[in-house]
């Protein structure tokens, strides 16, 4: 048994009879891992990555480090206001990764289901509402989410709000991508502007946000151009920093240290040799966790995902003159809102910016969404000359693995790539 | 020409459709089974979106609206409209909530559709049909006021709601999501533009009872505190996810029984589902046996047969893995006790063990005055006087043997059980397994077969363990491929058994919590042998389990009990 492992059967065992105990030793852990990436970080991985993994870490911990000043959102809310609010956000998708990452995923899910929650229900939530049922997971100032774009949304963040007795705010968002939906969610988050003012006492300078969604916009825009400069390049990969950047380019898009990331990603690419092996693009989440995604991808010459849908669901042409209107845009535009010709568009351009010789759709379990559209998706790709593999699976719970199968389809799929 | 359009949701606007001359049909039919869909959508979705795929298949659709309920729905729309088999298809998104600016994006929409509608058909808006069409739902919203048993949660085809409507001792009112539909409570202004009609009608249809994919939720509060509501169905389909969150929050709040059933939105498990509303109609006759005058025909909680003298009495419980027989003197006397494995008939099986324990105990067929009958097989088999369900007998048999038993842990062949009861021996609850294998009889005995030993030796070697392995699937099929790796990894036997045991007991514990079930526990059935699996349960849920030595005949003890009364 790994130390790791060792950890979070601790974090389980203690949990049962001291939530608040068993929530510290989780932070310590943590804490323990943010001085490992700062003094021992992977050498295999460029700088801009091991820096990456140090700011994820770091939006990990800030919920356990001072939860009153920390926010849970659903992942694609504009964060800018929050940031401008001078609070956290952190999002159900990065902390159920990192509870599963500490071997705690299971005790969460079950006490989940015990609630009587669904065993079908997107793991990522499962884990998150038993992390805030057992404890392990402290009560925020308030949360704010959208229904962009999974039905779980809607149950898990209403739920807490209820658990935690904690304000709410919901950011409603049309299926129709148009400039009339772009206005009405405009409106919206004028309102949320008003909801954060008055949750935490302090106003949010227009002239400051409007600077923040300029940085957003520069940084999404400088992702795009290092994507498309890493199309002839190797990078060495492994199978989290996809993951980390698909959570920050959301949550953290607007700070200093996203547009950091950003900028030494394309530093490091000055030096960076050229392309080695296979480039994979992949639709979803990433099961980390899984060692047979991990023979494939870890660190290897002969494949590499080189890019995540969720990193690209917003286009950095957007309008910074009204910054409400701006985050509207890419809320109303997201490439998961609407249709899902729209999804899969997306997927086609962003696989063939970053050169990518084949395309991993990962149905995640529970996410409706992904698993009703995946054949269509397969024949969007495949037409548009991107083969592509359609791998079940879960990003977060062990328990949905399917370790022997998983390894021979990928090994399949690239073997059978020219 | 006569339109007909095919629809999902109360919130569709099925007036405006008939101000279009159309006809509005509910396609709300469970089928037998899935066709082409799973290939189309998957199989891990909502078995509604696959019904309705298969139902545009089979070429009896041909204009939809849908409306955004879900991701499920979605998707339907998504993989409908690529596969071009409609001749119109219209997807309407709801708002999530009720507020000024989500009825003017709903108007708006209304009127998008008018327009596609009327460009389709060539037929206009007829404020006339409009103004009928509302009076009419209007009338529909007049409900009787008597006691009742609602059906909430997520929606139950006709065929559900017919099956238990003829199984409960009460009327039974489908209030699921798509149900209750409750537009027309007021009339829109004659003098209305059609824009502000539009407004109007957004405004209306917004202002239902709100089902779960609403943010304000509030108003569902009445579904479950209305003084005539004497008894709950609460109905989930596997793969959605929305009314497990209600069932979550309201289990412990409401003072009338609650059964909660998952279906797959076919009809395919329907012997599993006739043992629940059995159990519950029995349940509930039992908790309203003071006010019998409620019941249809007003029978009563007790037996309907008269009492008679009996000299001796048999309880048959034909379960899917064993027949097991117990025969009672009149004094309840234990007199003989057999337990055969079910062949391939209950029937024939339920005779070959009646007539073995008539061998055991010396009697004959003509010395036993009454049998009843329990089990899945319970139905088929002719000759008995009475079937109960498994549930009300687990807890009789269970009550008889230890008076202080709270909750029996009942892991059948093809099914587990939790039955929470009162110190009277009264069921206060139950939960069962859903469709999966995992936890319960027949997922020990695959396992057994991949190891090649007997379910004998498995209930040892569990015990023997020295490494802590965990087996993380908790599907059947990934767990035996997960047993297989651990075989190929060379594990000791002992400690994947264990594994296993430990899977097991986590899959019955969260059952245990899900009935809110308390010590004292008993373990029944014939799983209860499995020493390792036992250990492991009683880890887990903190407290030693009461195992009987009769604990494989507590079903058809308690048929015999029954039998006496």
């Amino acid at each position: 048994m790994s130390v790791t492992e060792t950890f979070g059967k601790t974090v389980i065992k203690v949990n049962k009879n001291y939530p608040a105990l068993s929530r510290g030793i989780l932070r310590a852990g943590w804490e323990a891992e943010d001085l490992v990436f700062r003094f021992h970080p992977h050498k295999e991985s460029f700088p801009a990555d091991q820096y990456l993994a140090r700011l994820m870490m770091d939006t990990m911990l800030a919920p356990l480090r001072a939860p009153g000043q920390s926010v849970i959102c659903s992942i694609f809310t504009p964060c800018e206001l929050v940031q401008e609010a001078r609070l956290h956000p952190y999002n159900v998708e990065a902390f159920s990764s990192y509870i599963s990452a500490s071997f705690a995923e299971s005790a969460c899910v079950q006490k989940a289901e015990e609630t009587g929650i669904s065993d079908t229900l997107c793991s990522y939530h499962k884990t998150f509402l038993g992390a805030a049922e057992n404890g392990l997971m402290p009560r925020p100032r308030c949360i704010v989410y959208t229904n962009v774009t999974c039905d779980a949304n809607l149950l898990t963040f209403s739920r807490l709000a209820h658990l935690f007795d904690v304000p709410d705010f919901f950011v409603q968002v049309p299926s129709d991508p148009s400039e009339d939906a772009v206005a009405y969610v405009r409106d919206e988050l004028l309102s949320l502007k008003s909801f954060l003012q008055e949750v935490t006492g302090r106003s949010i300078d227009d002239a400051a946000l409007k600077s923040r969604v300029e940085r957003s916009k520069r940084t999404l825009s400088s992702f795009e151009a290092y994507q498309s400069a890493r199309a002839d390049r190797y990078v060495p990969s492994d199978l989290v920093t996809p993951l980390y950047s698909a959570m920050t380019a959301n949550i953290l898009l607007g700070t200093q240290e996203e547009e950091t990331y950003v900028n030494r990603c394309l530093q490091d690419l000055q030096k960076a040799g050229p392309k080695k092996g296979k480039h994979i693009y992949w639709m979803h989440t990433l099961p980390f966790w899984s060692s047979a995604v991990k023979k494939y991808f870890l660190f290897n010459e002969d494949a590499q995902i080189v890019g995540d849908e969720l990193s690209q669901v917003c286009s950095s042409d957007f309008d910074t003159d009204d910054p409400y209107r701006g985050m509207a845009q890419r809320l109303v535009y997201n490439a998961l809102n609407g249709p899902a010709d729209r999804r899969i568009e997306a997927g086609i351009k962003h696989a063939k910016q970053c050169g990518a010789d084949g395309v991993i759709w990962f149905n995640h379990w529970g996410c409706k969404h992904t698993l009703g559209m995946a054949q269509l998706a397969r024949a969007g790709f495949e037409d548009a000359g991107l083969p592509t593999l359609l791998l079940d699976g879960d990003g977060c719970d062990r328990a949905h693995g399917g370790e022997g199968q998983t390894l021979t389809r990928i090994g399949a799929f690239l073997e059978n790539l020219v | 020409m006569v339109h007909t359009v095919h629809y999902i949701c109360k919130y569709t606007p099925l007036e405006l459709f008939a101000a279009m001359g159309a006809e509005c049909v509910y396609a709300n039919h469970m089928p037998d089974g899935f066709g082409i869909s799973e290939s189309v959508i998957g199989s891990n979705i909502c078995g509604f979106g696959k019904s309705l795929i298969d139902l545009v298949n089979a070429g009896g659709v041909h204009e939809l609206i849908l409306t955004s309920c879900c991701d499920t729905i979605r998707s339907v729309y998504d993989n409908l409209q690529k596969s071009g088999k409609l001749n119109f298809l219209f997807y309407l998104d709801i708002p999530h909530a009720e507020s000024g600016c989500t009825k003017t994006q709903l108007s708006f929409q209304l009127k998008q559709l008018v327009r596609a509608y009327s460009a389709y058909s060539g037929n206009c808006f007829d404020r006339n049909k409009f103004a009928e069409a509302m009076k009419l739902s209007h009338v529909q919203q007049i409900r009787p006021n008597s006691p009742y048993i609602s059906i909430l949660g997520g929606r139950a085809g006709i065929e559900l709601h017919k099956e238990a409507l003829k199984e409960m001792p009460l009327p039974v009112h489908n209030d699921t999501c798509v149900a209750g539909r409750s537009v027309g409570e007021s009339l829109p202004d004659p003098s209305l533009s059609f824009d502000e009609l539009m407004d109007w009608y957004a405004g209306e249809l917004l202002s239902q009872l709100p089902c779960m994919r609403m943010i304000d939720r509030e108003g569902r509060k009445r579904l479950y505190n209305d003084p005539n509501l004497r008894g709950i169905i609460y109905h989930t389909i596997r793969f959605c996810d929305f009314y497990n969150f209600e069932y979550s929050e309201i289990k412990s709040h409401v003072d009338v029984p609650v059964l909660k059933i998952e279906t797959d939105y076919t009809t395919g498990s329907s012997g599993q589902l006739l043992t629940r509303l059995q159990a519950f109609a029995e349940e509930i006759r039992s908790t309203y046996a003071d006010t019998p005058q409620i019941f249809k025909g007003n029978r009563s909680g007790g037996s309907a047969m008269s009492k008679q003298d009996f000299t001796y009495v048999a309880g048959i419980d034909s379960g899917s893995a064993s027949t097991d027989v117990v025969i009672l003197d009149k004094d309840r006397n234990y007199i003989a006790g057999i337990v055969l494995p079910t062949g391939a008939g209950a029937v024939i099986s339920a005779e070959k063990a009646l007539e073995a324990a008539l061998q055991e105990a010396g009697l004959s067929r003509a010395d036993i005055g009454r049998v009843v009958t329990t089990g899945y097989g319970r139905t088929s088999i002719e000759n008995s006087d009475r079937s109960i369900t498994e549930i009300t007998c687990h807890a009789r048999g269970a009550h008889f043997l230890d008076p202080s038993v709270r909750t029996v842990i009942d892991i059948g062949g093809q099914d587990s059980k939790v039955i929470t009861l009162d110190s009277t021996g009264k069921v206060t609850n139950f939960v069962m397994n859903d469709k999966c294998a995992a936890g319960t009889g027949r997922f020990l005995d695959m396992m057994a077969r991949t190891m090649e030993m007997t379910l004998d030796d498995m209930s040892l070697r569990g015990l023997a363990y020295k490494e802590d392995i965990t087996i993380s699937s908790t599907c059947t099929v990934f767990a035996e491929s997960e047993v297989v790796s651990l075989i190929a990894e060379n594990k000791d036997v002992d400690d994947i058994v264990h594994g296993l045991d430990k899977s097991v007991a986590a899959k019955t514990a969260t059952l245990v919590v899900r009935a809110g079930g308390s010590g004292p526990f008993m373990m029944t059935g014939g799983v209860s042998k499995n020493n390792g699996l036992v250990k492991a349960l009683s880890e887990k849920l903190g407290q030693k389990l009461i195992i009987s030595d009769k604990a494989q005949l507590c079903g058809a003890l308690g048929a015999a009990l029954y039998a006496l009364d």
